[in-house]
């Protein structure tokens, strides 16, 4: 069955266009990551399924049943914020307790699941504390067990992690991956950190100015990038675009290949005079100018000596090089020919 | 060694407030209770300890006077806690829904009173509500409650109750200002939460609003409980300084008033006002002490 | 709008109360204002018409003018008011920076004993104020008003201007000192213009209260020359009681100058009070 289906759903804020025409399903128990720049309408997105926001046009449908004139609460969503908008006068118990009263449940049914979500999360020991009593880390969890104890069809995660410190970020990170096997539930997740998408979901979903790019795996969107925003988008440092003809490619394409593809030459279709060095200790990255104002980044395997304004020559394997239209479109088939001269 | 050089850019930068607060407010408020320590005799100031405050309590002449006005005040200010603070919090509320429109107006308008003086407030309700002009009765009859007219302000038992209710509809724009501000400054994201686990309309008030607003209630609170155990201005515009009719309306704002400078055959006494001040003071500083240590320590202010 | 969340018959109640409350909260100044512009009959035969040109009559004003020295109370409270302004945001701004910026022996406790007159009014000492007034020959002029009113404004001022002053960047201040800014400089050129919107909150808060203040002038200035707009309202208003026309018009012409002020200022008052600068 399918969790969340959207179906042609538009959003405006007056004049605003923010969501325009967005298809999309998710399936039962699968961890869905919205992903895009700051501004291209994720979080709206979520808010429109959540039903903080309505939709301008176009249907939601959780569990097989239209929301779109559902409030909130009944529509079987749980949803974590990215501040986690604890109730600041209620306790930790109180917090994950308030909604549950709120549905009448029987005091030994929220007890019981209580209890359940405190043990899942390491809350235990806090139940009768504060909100802000609490780290950031034991006031995320506090937010997510609020989620989990009403346990319901689709869990929506809205930037969770920005406001946690690197390390914890990365414990939080691997909980919620855990989270979400034991309890099988679905879950859409907002990010604006690749890794957290890359890591995390079972399908990645890249929005921009309000438009789905693209749908797909991980490592489908990785490798398969349908246009040259998402292959930008996704991928740290980022692809190198040049325009086709520079490396003897077919005039008027644009051609992209990943830093870790490209690799030192002396005789290479590319020279180039080193900028700048980053030496990661695992990798070197060398970002180099190859005229006209364009640089690349290498990204080298290993710790390398390479000096700043030295000449460098540099070459890829033409099977890792992906091939965009003047639209940004991803060209294939009709560019086989060319590149095998 | 140099640490003890006097800095004198922070004297300087601190000399004039501290003079001019000290020797017109900090001074003179010692001096009153010193003041009330004294009684004239014959032209001369004379030493008499707490004679004048056994006097105050205890000579029926002014112990009635005193219990009837401090009773007043308690009055007038039950009246503001159980009429102004609802009102305000509920149009705060109402004002503070983001979906509203026009509620810039709004408040602009409902805040109108509150920068009247009391002058201006007193005489206006005092010629509405007087049965000569008509206006109350004209328009109580217009609605079909002609019969219940009565010169509230006129009556002993209506005119304080009336007073006050006219002291709530010029103040009522304070608290709603304050708790606006408190219920704007609660985040979306914590509401929205509440939205989700089905808190909504009045259910999201009581149970996330009200009780973040805690702290500013009881901000409003001190506040309305000074503001009225120091008030005048209201009664003396609207009553005199008699407070009539027959003192049902003196407080204690204007019973100092009337026992300092004298009133008709009563002539003043600088040291009677002086202990009656002192008496102000010590009340007020009882309630002030009491919000401080046993309310505001048991409220948490909430850190967003 | 928004199907699953408003609630178009609330947001209709909400306006229904508002407008109602907006109702009571005008309509005694309506009434006055409009009166003021009739003549004694219509004033009482139908109360609540708009002035017509059968009605409209200026009587009640031309009265005042007569009789009342209202420009001269005017003018009273205006001196009163902008030099009291004047001297809370002086004195009251650079008392709020020493405690904000400096560290020194008794910060803690001056701040304190600063903070103590916000809820101390200061009218409990009055009897001791006059007497001081008197010996000192200020009794009945306008400073005796200014100095009282800047007593007054002082501890909330300094208490709002110091919580913003602490929010001015250190590093700027640093910035200033090694560029070799003095003090002073410091306070009048970099940290002054950085809390003006405070300052503007500071003013407001006190204009109020001084301008419609009944108490100090009448114990501290009665005297003809230097009674302030409301006192001398008052006094004109207590001698012209059964004058109805004299009356309204004299109400009218108090409420207009603060009316004025408050459609100039009503925005930043009301920002002030909302951005939680007296908490």
């Amino acid at each position: 069955m399918t969790a969340l289906s959207l179906k042609n759903v538009n959003k405006s804020f007056g004049a605003v266009h923010v969501l325009k025409d967005i298809n999309l399903e998710v399936e039962e128990g699968e961890f869905v990551v919205f992903i895009g720049p700051s501004g291209c309408g994720k979080s709206t997105l979520l808010r429109v399924i959540s039903g903080l926001e309505d939709t301008s046009s176009g249907e939601v449908m959780i569990g097989g049943q239209a929301v779109n004139s559902v409030p909130p609460a009944k529509r079987g969503i749980a949803m974590v914020f990215q501040s986690y908008a604890l109730y600041p006068h209620l306790s930790v118990r109180g917090n994950m307790a308030l909604g549950l009263k709120q549905e009448r449940q029987p005091k030994a049914e929220i007890e019981a699941r209580v209890a359940e979500a405190a043990r899942m999360l390491s809350l235990g020991d806090y139940l009768d504390r504060r909100p802000s009593e609490l780290s950031g880390g034991q006031r995320q969890r506090v937010a997510i067990g609020r989620a989990v104890v009403r346990k319901p069809k689709l869990f929506l995660f809205d930037e969770p992690l920005s406001n946690l410190d690197a390390a914890l970020r990365m414990n939080t990170r691997v909980e919620i991956a855990r989270l979400h096997r034991t309890l099988e539930a679905s879950m859409i997740y907002v990010t604006h950190d690749q890794t957290e998408a890359m890591t995390l979901a079972d399908k990645i979903v890249v929005l921009r100015d309000g438009r789905v790019e693209q749908v797909g795996s991980p490592m489908e969107l990785y490798n398969n990038p349908a246009n040259q925003f998402v292959a930008g988008f996704l991928g740290s440092p980022s692809m190198n675009f040049l325009p086709a003809d520079r490396v003897g490619g077919p005039p008027g394409l644009t051609i992209g290949i990943r830093p870790e593809h490209m690799r030192l030459a002396t005789d290479g279709r590319i020279q180039a005079t080193v900028t700048y060095v980053e030496n990661l200790g695992s990798d070197t990255n060398v970002l180099a100018d190859i005229g006209d104002g364009a640089q690349i980044t290498v990204r080298l395997f290993g710790q390398h000596s390479v000096t700043p304004d030295a000449p460098i020559g540099i070459d890829f394997d033409d099977a890792e090089a992906l091939y965009f239209n003047a639209e940004g479109q991803r060209v294939n088939a009709t560019s086989g020919a060319a590149l095998a001269m | 060694m140099r640490q003890s050089r006097i800095k004198w850019h922070i004297v300087v930068f601190l000399a004039p407030a501290v003079l001019v607060y000290t020797a017109i407010m900090i001074v003179p408020l010692f001096n009153t209770l010193r003041l009330s320590l004294f009684t004239e005799v014959d032209q001369e100031r004379v030493y008499v300890g707490l004679e004048n405050f056994r006097t105050l309590f205890g000579d029926q002449r002014w112990s009635d006077s005193f219990w009837n006005a401090l009773g007043n005040n308690f009055w007038f200010f039950f009246i503001h806690m159980l009429v102004q603070n609802p009102i305000g919090i509920l149009l705060a509320a109402i004002l503070s829904n983001p979906r509203l429109r026009f509620s810039a107006i709004y408040r602009t308008a409902i805040f109108v009173p509150t920068i009247l003086s009391f002058v201006i407030v007193g005489f206006a309700w005092k010629l509405i509500l007087s049965p000569i002009w008509g206006i109350a009765p004209g328009m109580m009859d217009a609605v079909g409650l002609g019969d219940f007219f009565q010169p509230w302000l006129g009556l002993e038992e209506t005119s304080l109750t009336t007073l006050a209710l006219i002291s709530v509809w010029q103040f009522v724009g304070i608290p709603m200002m304050l708790i606006y501000a408190a219920l704007l400054s609660i985040p979306d994201e914590i509401l929205e939460a509440g939205e989700c686990d089905g808190l909504t309309g009045f259910s999201a008030f009581w149970k996330i609003k009200l009780p973040l607003i805690l702290p500013s209630i009881g901000i409003i609170s001190i506040l309305t409980f000074v503001g009225n155990f120091n008030a005048f201005d209201l009664i003396y515009a609207a009553q005199g300084a008699l407070a009539g009719p027959n003192y049902s309306t003196d407080i204690l704002g204007t019973f100092m008033y009337r026992t300092f400078f004298g009133f008709q055959l009563q002539l003043g006494d600088p040291h009677m006002g002086s202990a009656i001040a002192s008496a102000m003071f010590g009340i007020i500083l009882i309630g002030v002490c009491f919000y401080l240590f046993a309310i505001q320590s048991r409220m948490r202010r909430y850190q967003f | 709008m928004n199907k699953a969340r408003g609630n178009p018959l609330n947001i209709a109640a909400a306006h229904g109360i508002l407008i109602l409350y907006t109702i009571i909260a005008l309509f005694p100044v309506f009434v006055i204002l409009i009166n003021s512009f009739k003549e004694r009959r219509s004033i009482f035969r139908e109360p609540l018409a708009l002035p017509d040109r059968e009605s409209f009559s200026t009587i009640g004003y031309e009265t005042v003018f007569n009789q009342g020295d209202f420009f001269l109370y005017f003018q009273n409270s205006l001196i009163v008011t902008v030099a009291t302004l004047f001297f809370v945001l002086l004195f009251g701004a650079m008392a709020a920076f020493a405690l904000a910026e400096y560290k020194f022996k008794g910060n803690t406790l001056m701040g304190l004993y600063l903070a103590l007159g916000i809820m101390i009014p200061i009218r409990i000492g009055t009897v001791a104020i006059l007497e001081m007034m008197v010996a000192t020959g200020l009794v009945n002029t306008l400073w005796t008003l200014i100095l009282v009113y800047t007593a007054q404004g002082l501890p909330l001022a300094i208490f709002i201007l110091s919580e913003f002053m602490k929010q001015v960047s250190d590093d700027l201040k640093n910035a200033g000192r090694i560029d070799g800014l003095s003090e002073y400089t410091i306070f009048f050129k970099l940290v002054l213009p950085l809390v003006r919107p405070a300052m503007a909150t500071v003013a407001v808060f006190n204009m109020i209260p001084i301008w419609n203040d009944l108490w100090f002038p009448l114990i501290l200035a009665p005297s003809e020359a230097t009674k302030t707009l409301t006192l001398g309202s008052q006094v004109f208003i207590g001698q012209f009681v059964t004058d109805w026309n004299a009356v309204l018009s004299a109400l009218s012409m108090a409420i207009l100058p603060v009316m004025v002020l408050y459609v100039i200022f009503s925005r930043q008052l009301i920002r002030g009070i909302t951005s939680g600068a007296v908490k």
